[in-house]
């Protein structure tokens, strides 16, 4: 009777859990846990250096990579608890393909994609990545990944079904951010000002979109209305049409903007990776509120999205 | 609340070094790059902490008075080019290319390097305790690294520009030899593979760390008492093993922070106090020679001691 009294005040909770933000600080490992009014509520110690954050197909856990610490968190995502970690060669940058079928990791040190099994958390296949592989993307029908190398000022295309690589291709300075988007790569060139518009199916570069020094991330807002670019070097955030690129607005966020996330109430929730704070940014006003959070903040998620 | 050093460092990023990295091209590294400046900050609120608390004590109770202190601005110039300038920059880009493509070389044959926290899960979330355990095992290699550098004579003759001082202050700890310095970043890389080193993770202790380390180099009659100094190492302990009977491969009082090693391997002298410091085997050139003078008699010493400059006359 106090086990079942126990369950039932337990799944109360978690029905109740308040949303929450979880921001990983690279520079101090630890992730941030605020309240939607940008209060820190707590700190979670993770091993050395993570970075990005990832929600796992079946939305019940919400993966963190520690590339320094080589592990793989699992957290509960509606709370932030660690359920359990572990052990995955500097996982970087990672993301589940759309079929769920794979979890492609990028080590950025140790110049390498690893492509495992989502089921299994077992590992598939090792390309050799050099150098510096960053960020990924698929394609709709998940048979390749695109990523990102950051210092070869390529990106390269690997086929999932047959584990091999497509081909590499330069799309200019710094590629860092990449996604699909209508038929299309996008490519953030961090060491330019702007991001190519890529063919995948070779390569090719077919446009360059010019929004800023340091060009560095690129999200499509939920609604898919909006292309948000954010500028390293520039230090501003960039709202365009995601049909024509035509810039509607520019935005300054200090601090050297990364992730982003976005609230149900329209608010981007920008880290800010050299003041550590995480920016909440209003695109209708313009106003930026930020919050103290740990050093390097990096990725950034909203449990409110699970809802 | 913001810390003040990551404050500090976040503007030496975004205002300086990211506008000089996109310029020339090298945004790759921008990462590095904060780290580099997080660890020139922390270096420079070293220094001047140092200077604030060891400038006083050498001036309120010298152990040696010196007509000129000329040899003592070499010294200076070591402490800011290994805290802040140039050194952190070099070893923190070389550090994170060799030990990445180490341990990935490693994970490419299942091994992935452990660290203390996933030996014992039970430390993550106490920092303090965690760090004393790591200042203590890094304190253990450190002691055997410092020994390993008096036994070997090619490597002796390096390290002796260290104690070639004879007007050794506060100044005198970063006073060392460049391939010296190298060989320390490989020995902390081999002990980061086995136990694992947090990068940046204790910041204000790492600082505190350093502190002592210059203290014990302070030219000031300051002992910690006799638990004391069991307990931590004193300017007057350290004092004893850059004594002129102590200089080369036959030493004593090796530790750097912690006496606890020298006690436990019988290599502790507690009895020597306030003695004269330096090298009479040395070279002029290693005691009062400008950095590259120095650096020059250095690589002289190694190669004689070596039997390389033999080999070559032979």
């Amino acid at each position: 009777m106090r086990i079942a009294t126990l369950f039932f005040l337990l799944l109360t909770f978690a029905a109740r859990a308040e949303p929450i933000a979880i921001v990983v600080n690279s520079g101090d490992a630890t992730l941030s846990m605020l309240d939607m009014s940008g209060n820190e509520l707590r700190r979670v110690p993770v091993l050395r250096e993570p970075h990005h954050l990832m929600l796992s197909p079946d939305r019940t856990e919400l993966l963190v990579g520690d590339a320094g610490g080589n592990e793989m968190l699992f957290l509960d995502p509606r709370t932030g608890a660690v359920r359990r970690r572990v052990p995955v060669a500097d996982p970087y940058q990672l993301g589940f393909s759309p079929d769920g079928k794979w979890l492609v990791v990028t080590g950025l040190a140790r110049n390498q994609v690893d492509v495992l099994d989502a089921g299994t958390m077992a590992l598939v296949h090792r390309f050799p990545a050099r150098t510096m592989p960053s960020h990924l993307a698929y394609a709709p029908d998940s048979s390749v990944v695109y990523v990102t190398l950051q210092g070869a000022n390529q990106v390269a295309a690997y086929d999932l079904k047959r584990q091999v690589e497509l081909w590499r291709a330069e799309v200019g300075q710094t590629p860092a951010g990449i996604i699909w988007h209508e038929g299309r790569l996008l490519v953030a060139n961090m060491g330019s000002d702007h991001f190519a518009v890529v063919d995948p199916t070779d390569g090719r570069v077919e446009r360059r979109v010019r929004t800023g020094r340091g060009s560095h991330q690129l999200f499509l807002s939920p609604d898919r209305k909006t292309l948000w670019v954010n500028n390293r070097v520039d230090g501003t955030t960039v709202a365009l049409d995601p049909h024509t690129f035509e810039i509607r607005r520019v935005y300054r966020v200090p601090g050297g903007p990364d992730c982003i996330d976005f609230a149900p109430d329209g608010t981007l929730w920008i880290t800010q990776r050299f003041i550590q704070k995480v920016g909440v940014l209003d695109p209708v006003s313009g106003a930026l509120r930020s919050f103290p959070v740990g050093r390097s903040p990096h990725g950034v998620f909203l449990t409110a999205n699970m809802r | 609340m913001i810390d003040p050093f990551s404050f500090a460092a976040g503007w030496l990023q975004e205002q300086v070094l990211l506008p000089l990295l996109y310029g020339v091209g090298l945004m790759q590294w921008e990462e590095v790059s904060f780290g580099w400046a997080l660890f020139a900050c922390y270096g420079l609120a070293q220094v001047g902490l140092t200077f604030a608390v060891c400038l006083p004590l050498e001036r309120w109770r010298p152990v040696e008075h010196w007509p000129d202190a000329k040899a003592v601005w070499v010294d200076v110039l070591y402490t800011l080019i290994s805290r802040v300038g140039l050194l952190p920059l070099v070893t923190f880009v070389i550090f994170y290319e060799l030990q990445a493509g180490l341990t990935g070389v490693l994970a490419d044959h299942g091994y992935v390097a452990p660290t203390l926290e996933r030996l014992a899960p039970g430390l993550l979330g106490h920092h303090l305790l965690t760090f004393f355990i790591y200042a203590v095992v890094l304190d253990f290699a450190e002691y055997w690294r410092h020994r390993l550098s008096h036994r070997f004579g090619w490597w002796w003759a390096l390290h002796s520009l260290h104690h070639a001082q004879r007007q050794m202050t506060f100044w005198s700890d970063d006073r060392n030899h460049l391939i010296d310095e190298v060989i320390g970043f490989v020995w902390f890389m081999a002990i980061g593979l086995l136990i694992g080193i947090p990068p940046l993770q204790f910041p204000l202790l790492v600082l505190l760390l350093r502190f002592l380390e210059s203290l014990s180099h302070a030219n000031a009659r300051v002992s910690f008492g006799w638990l004391g100094e069991r307990l931590l190492i004193s300017p007057r302990f350290h004092r004893a093993h850059h004594g002129v009977l102590a200089a080369g491969q036959r030493s004593a009082n090796y530790g750097a922070i912690l006496p606890w090693w020298d006690m436990l391997f019988r290599t502790a002298d507690f009895d020597r106090a306030y003695v004269q410091t330096g090298d009479p085997g040395a070279e002029e050139a290693l005691a009062t020679g400008t950095y590259f003078q120095q650096q020059a008699a250095g690589l002289r010493r190694m190669a004689r001691m070596a039997g390389w400059v033999r080999a070559k006359a032979g």
